[in-house]
């Protein structure tokens, strides 16, 4: 969807930042949103205020509400992924096996 | 100065606390409200017990828990184990749509700074009993599903066997982040992030959550 989006967009944007937690995929406040999103997936209340603030700083607190309510949606969907055995078709593999490898994500237990 | 918070975002929030609080097809409001607090307990624990360990020795609030906390380690084997001993698929589908009806009002709460909610009383009644009319295994998730399975993605059909926590899903999905008809477009955005941006919020917290999917 990242990929997708940026490219519509006019500005395709770098997966390593999804895939490492750093950098900023080329987008504005990029840093700040994979910070905040690190931030949040983590149980460093801290680290999480920090990144907060971060974010609100570069971006005000409007986006940073948005940017937690879309976190709190990927809080969600993942666990509907992962609570229902959820996987994709056999005719994406080919598709999936380069955005994989991109990603890192290919050794987790919830690939299927 | 604190921002508002988006008054279709917090309604959506309040009526998913509300659903977890009212009876469910299978299960009535004190029970959910129970698996709701082992799940609140397994995303907020400072120091949780390792995925293999059930901390309630009760299989309902243990899938609670580890779905909460852990959901990146749950397998087909472990799902096929719980149900072996003794728990109804569409009972894990139930547990499943409370956890998720749990888990974002209290992400949402913790990643801004607010204060985190509480759940509504419970209302009394017997479990609802509404299922889809027809169910059918699926290839593209362990659980049954709406028939006819795999027609559309597996996310889409995965809570499609209990309409009513399919329902509040998707209604939390369209305020937190965008509806079915919004998806399509590749631009669209709230205002503040853009498209591009929403997604990269998105796919970091993914994959901190090592979701394949």
């Amino acid at each position: 969807m990242l990929s997708w989006s940026s490219i519509e967009s006019g500005t395709p944007a770098d997966l390593a930042a999804i895939a490492e937690g750093e950098g900023d995929a080329g987008l504005p406040h990029g840093a700040e949103i994979v910070a905040f999103a690190e931030a949040i997936g983590g149980w460093d209340d801290a680290a999480l205020a920090s990144a907060r603030a971060r974010l609100v700083g570069v971006a005000g607190e409007a986006f940073m509400l948005d940017a937690a309510a879309v976190v709190a949606n990927f809080e969600m969907m993942t666990r509907v992924a992962d609570g229902t055995g959820a996987r994709f078709p056999a005719d994406t593999a080919a598709f999936r096996t380069d955005l994989d490898a991109r990603l890192d994500i290919g050794g987790f237990t919830s690939a299927r | 100065m604190t921002s508002a918070i988006r008054a279709d975002l917090a309604e959506a929030h309040r009526q998913s606390l509300q659903h977890v609080a009212s009876p469910g097809a299978r299960l009535d409001a004190e029970r959910r409200l129970q698996i709701a607090a082992a799940a609140t307990q397994g995303y907020l624990a400072a120091e949780p017990p390792p995925p293999w360990v059930r901390p309630f020795a009760d299989p309902a609030l243990d899938v609670a828990f580890r779905l909460a906390r852990y959901a990146g380690t749950i397998t087909q084997e472990w799902y096929e184990q719980v149900i072996t001993e003794g728990m109804h698929p569409l009972e894990w589908v139930e547990i499943v749509g409370i956890v998720v009806a749990t888990v974002p009002p209290l992400a949402f709460a913790r990643a801004a700074g607010r204060a985190l909610p509480e759940f509504p009383p419970s209302v009394a009644g017997q479990p609802h009993g509404r299922e889809a009319a027809e169910l059918a295994p699926a290839t593209l998730n362990w659980v049954p599903v709406a028939a006819p399975a795999d027609t559309t993605a597996s996310v889409v059909q995965a809570l499609s066997a209990l309409p009513g926590e399919w329902d509040n899903m998707w209604r939390l999905a369209a305020a937190q982040y965008m509806s079915d008809a919004q998806m399509v477009d590749p631009l669209w955005n709230r205002g503040t992030l853009s498209r591009p941006q929403m997604e990269l919020a998105a796919g970091r917290i993914s994959r901190v959550r090592e979701c394949f999917f």
